[in-house]
């Protein structure tokens, strides 16, 4: 077992920790807070499977980005964890059983996939250079359409944003 | 050498499991989109591991490709979810229905 | 090959029997419902087109040694196809000029005595239908062709018996008719599927030419099966009750369809196969009992009958019965012949009680004759040619048809036919001359003649022409026998030529004479009872006179097992099984839909859960593949 091997399983670890807290969390403070955990573990996973960009943008985009602005929500919407109902035990029920099944069938395909599959993965790195070199030469296209479905996210949450408001104050201005 | 892709499939898929519950089983929006914020990280995980196992940038394009859509969704679901708060001041997925909301009477008792 | 082609000018000929009529039908249905004239113009001259036709086919194929046969293919299925053509042979050329020529004098003789019917367009139309159908049922050469036209026979039959809708006994006479005849078409039906099912054949030739190469079994049940359907179609026993009611149709309508034509489509199609049925004893045997038994028991209720039609009517099941013992007992040629004469002079009796209800708008014979039907001289002369023919007395077409069935009847396998034969002779002659003599010697006479004559004169004078024509056609039809004779045993068809020993060659003369006497004794003298030896003992002659109770029997057997015994069975069934499991499969479709609408309806993450669930099984199925 190599370095490498043992950071995996480590990293492996602390990752479904902070998940599993993570969704099991009364507070959704908390909740984001082991998600951010989470996904450093995450990055660090990216850099370990030779993939440092991607593992900068995920330190940068999610756990900078995105969770915080789980963070300013779950501060806008204050609820109180203890007056949240609970499915009826159907549900849990329903949902172990789906979850179960996937849970099978993934240990299933692991244990059914060819020899290449269990081979240790040679190390190997896509320097950032490379990386981006890539993506410009091959991606371009989806590289445009990523920035303009940014770019349509950003003026649909503008819109969901402002319409209420906007509405609010004609409203107050009719008044 | 590092470990065999199975284990990095298995990672992603317990990952997967834990994004499904969480989405199945809180009663709350936001938390429905933490969910799948879980299960597409799971996905860029075992993209990036994919990606190493054959010995090509794909897997990391892709991955990347997953955080742009995060993004996105992640900045139009929390918007919905601000106005749904907004308009129902409640993020129970079951009072947005409107009819059935069992949460209602116990919000103001 | 067991038939030549058919020669490119009497295909025509063929075709134009058939086709003339259903365009004078379509004619008149359409465009000419309220011009009556131009109706009975536009039918009458179709049908002499067709009987012109039809009498050149017979003088040119007159030596016919061969059938003509030709067809084009109609539609086919994977390994056999249904052609549809015409067959020309003896026995389709003497039933083509039968039917035209007795189609063609019943509708020249309707002119007159339909004149001033409200529906009198409409009545030319379906007899123009009957024409076109029965003209290309007798040219059919495949049972599925005949069977079409055959059942298209029933429905003009159906629509011509209720032409007087109005009345209500009218319209239940059509149904009845309808239904019984039904009846025996089923039969039918599951006759020919089954020859064609498992002998891979309808063709008329084929099926008799081939029928030694059908297994026995096959044969019998399926000869006996399509002898159902001509059980119901000619009115024998047990499906015979309907023709009796069928004379509440028209007079000319019962004189074509319901004893010249019609009837004896059951008769032709027994010929028709003739060979095909001689292959199995059985049906043979069957065909013989049948025969006796309608012949026996219709002639006991012509005896005490008082409605002139229905004596006519149950003759004619008699005479019917007289046919099928005949081609039973292997008397093909004589069977057929006695259709031909029997066509002839029955059509003149018909029309001649036609004349008389007509004249003194009654149907009871004792009635008429009291009314003073005899004054009208020339219908009582030709009606008593009919009933003389009708006897079998020399020299009329009778005598050489019924000697020759008996003849035929003297040579089968048991002396009860023939015996039963005889009595039958007697009867016929017995009830026949009752009539006669109830008409023609009236104990007395009301004082006034007959009512008011019916329509013009020049159209009384065509009636009077029409029952001449049959007539002297009755006279000397009997001369012809030997030559149709010959048309109808050239072509192979294996009927040695009977010749009764000397003593059944005078014995039934004289029984027809005995019976004559016999009426003559209890209705013609002049201090006569005027009541028949059937009639003195009354539960005899109420048996006789209700049909020896069969319709009872029908009804018993309508009313008790199929309402209440099948029919309840199946209404039980009906509310207690099948509706209960539909309910119950509509109560679970039903819940279960609501479930599953259930997913739909509730919050998102169960929905959620439905979609996990579908790509997880998407997924596996993608695996799996």
């Amino acid at each position: 077992m190599t370095i490498y091997a043992v950071f995996f399983y480590i990293i492996a670890a602390l990752i479904i920790a902070a998940t599993g807290l993570a969704i099991t969390r009364k507070h959704m403070v908390h909740a984001v807070l082991c998600l951010v955990v989470s996904f450093f573990g995450t990055a660090l996973l990216f850099y370990l499977l030779g993939a440092p960009l991607p593992a900068i943008f995920q330190v940068i985009i999610y756990a900078g980005a995105i969770m915080v602005l789980f963070l300013f929500i779950v501060m806008m919407i204050r609820i109180d964890p203890e007056k949240t109902h609970r499915f009826p035990l159907g549900h849990y029920l329903a949902a172990g059983g789906i979850c179960g099944a996937y849970f099978v069938a993934a240990v299933l395909l692991t244990l059914l996939s060819g020899p290449r599959a269990r081979q240790p993965m040679p190390a190997a790195t896509a320097s950032p250079f490379d990386f981006g070199y890539y993506l410009f030469d091959r991606h371009w296209l989806s590289i445009e359409m990523i920035s303009l479905l940014l770019l349509v996210a950003l003026i649909g949450t503008l819109h969901l944003g402002l319409g209420r408001v906007g509405r609010k104050q004609k409203k107050g201005g009719g008044q | 050498m590092i470990v065999p892709y199975t284990h990095v499939m298995l990672l992603g898929g317990v990952l997967f499991l834990l994004g499904m519950i969480c989405t199945l089983t809180r009663r709350n929006l936001i938390m429905i989109i933490l969910g799948l914020e879980i299960m597409l990280n799971a996905a860029a995980i075992t993209f990036v591991g994919a990606g190493l196992h054959l010995q090509q940038i794909e897997g990391q394009a892709i991955a990347l490709f997953i955080l742009a859509v995060a993004a996105a969704e992640v900045s139009v679901g929390l918007a919905l979810v601000v106005c749904i708060y907004r308009q129902t001041g409640t993020v129970d997925p079951q009072c947005i229905e409107g009819n059935k909301c069992q949460l209602k009477p116990d919000q103001t008792g | 090959m067991f038939s030549k082609p058919v020669p490119a000018d009497s295909l025509y000929l063929a075709w134009a029997a058939a086709v003339f009529p259903l365009a004078a039908f379509g004619i008149i249905m359409i465009f000419l419902r309220r011009l009556p004239k131009a109706a009975a113009g536009v039918s009458l001259s179709a049908i002499a087109v067709s009987l012109v036709c039809a009498v050149c086919l017979l003088a040119r194929h007159w030596h016919l040694e061969m059938p003509l046969e030709s067809t084009v293919q109609w539609m086919a299925s994977s390994d056999f196809e249904i052609p549809v053509g015409v067959l020309i042979d003896g026995l389709s050329l003497l039933m083509l000029v039968i039917v035209s020529g007795i189609a063609f004098l019943v509708q020249l003789y309707s002119i007159g005595y339909m004149a001033g019917d409200p529906g009198y367009a409409r009545y030319f139309g379906f007899m123009s239908l009957f024409a076109w159908a029965m003209t290309s049922l007798v040219l059919a050469p495949n049972i599925l062709q005949l069977f079409i036209f055959w059942e298209l026979v029933g429905l003009s039959s159906y629509l011509l018996i209720g032409f007087w809708y109005e009345k209500l006994s009218a319209s239940q006479a059509g149904k009845k008719a309808f239904v019984m005849t039904r009846a025996g078409d089923t039969l039918f039906f599951c006759g020919w599927l089954i020859l064609l099912v498992w002998g891979g054949t309808v063709s008329i030739l084929d099926l008799n030419h081939s029928a030694h190469s059908l297994s026995q079994a096959m044969v019998t049940a399926s000869a006996l099966l399509v002898f159902g359907g001509i059980a119901g179609k000619s009115a024998q026993f047990p499906l015979m009750t309907w023709l009796p009611d069928a004379m509440e149709g028209p007079a000319p309508v019962s004189a074509l369809l319901h004893s010249a034509t019609m009837v004896a489509a059951g008769v032709f199609l027994l010929g028709r196969l003739f060979p095909f049925f001689s292959q199995s004893d059985a049906a043979m045997t069957v065909c013989l009992f049948i025969g006796f038994v309608s012949m026996l028991l219709s002639a006991t209720m012509a005896m005490v009958s008082r409605d002139i039609k229905q004596v006519w009517a149950y003759s004619t099941v008699s005479q019917l019965g007289f046919m099928i013992m005949a081609l039973g007992a292997g008397g093909y040629a004589a069977g057929i012949f006695h259709l031909t004469t029997h066509a002839g002079f029955k059509a003149l009796l018909f029309l001649c009680a036609g004349m008389l209800i007509h004249a003194c708008e009654t149907n009871d014979m004792f009635e008429i004759g009291q009314a003073g039907g005899r004054r009208m001289k020339l219908t009582v002369l030709c009606m008593t040619i009919g009933a003389l023919a009708l006897s079998g007395i020399w020299p009329f077409s009778g005598f050489f048809s019924k000697e020759e069935i008996m003849a035929a009847l003297a040579a089968a396998n048991s002396p009860v036919w023939y015996i039963g034969g005889l009595a039958g002779v007697f009867l016929t002659a017995y009830y026949s001359f009752r009539l006669i003599f109830v008409i023609l010697l009236p104990g007395s006479t009301k004082a006034h003649g007959p009512g008011s004559q019916s329509g013009p004169e020049h159209a009384r004078a065509v009636m009077h022409a029409v029952l001449v024509i049959l007539a002297v056609i009755t006279l000397v039809m009997g001369f012809f026998a030997e030559s149709l004779q010959n048309l109808l045993t050239g072509q192979g068809v294996n009927a040695p030529g009977v010749h009764g020993p000397f003593p059944a060659k005078v014995v039934s003369p004289v029984l027809a004479i005995a019976g004559i006497v016999v009426a003559w004794l209890e209705f013609g003298r002049k201090d006569s009872a005027r009541i028949g030896f059937a009639g003195r003992i009354s539960p005899v002659a109420r048996l006789f006179g209700q049909r020896w109770y069969l319709d009872h029997a029908y009804g018993w057997l309508v009313g008790r097992i199929l309402d209440r015994g099948i029919a309840e069975g199946c209404q039980q069934n009906e509310n207690r099984v099948i509706e209960k499991i539909l309910h119950t499969v509509a109560g679970s479709v039903t819940a279960c839909g609501r479930a599953a609408a259930g997913w739909h309806r509730a919050m998102i993450q169960s929905k959620l859960m439905v979609v996990f669930a579908v790509v997880f099984g998407l997924t596996l199925i993608l695996l799996a593949a």
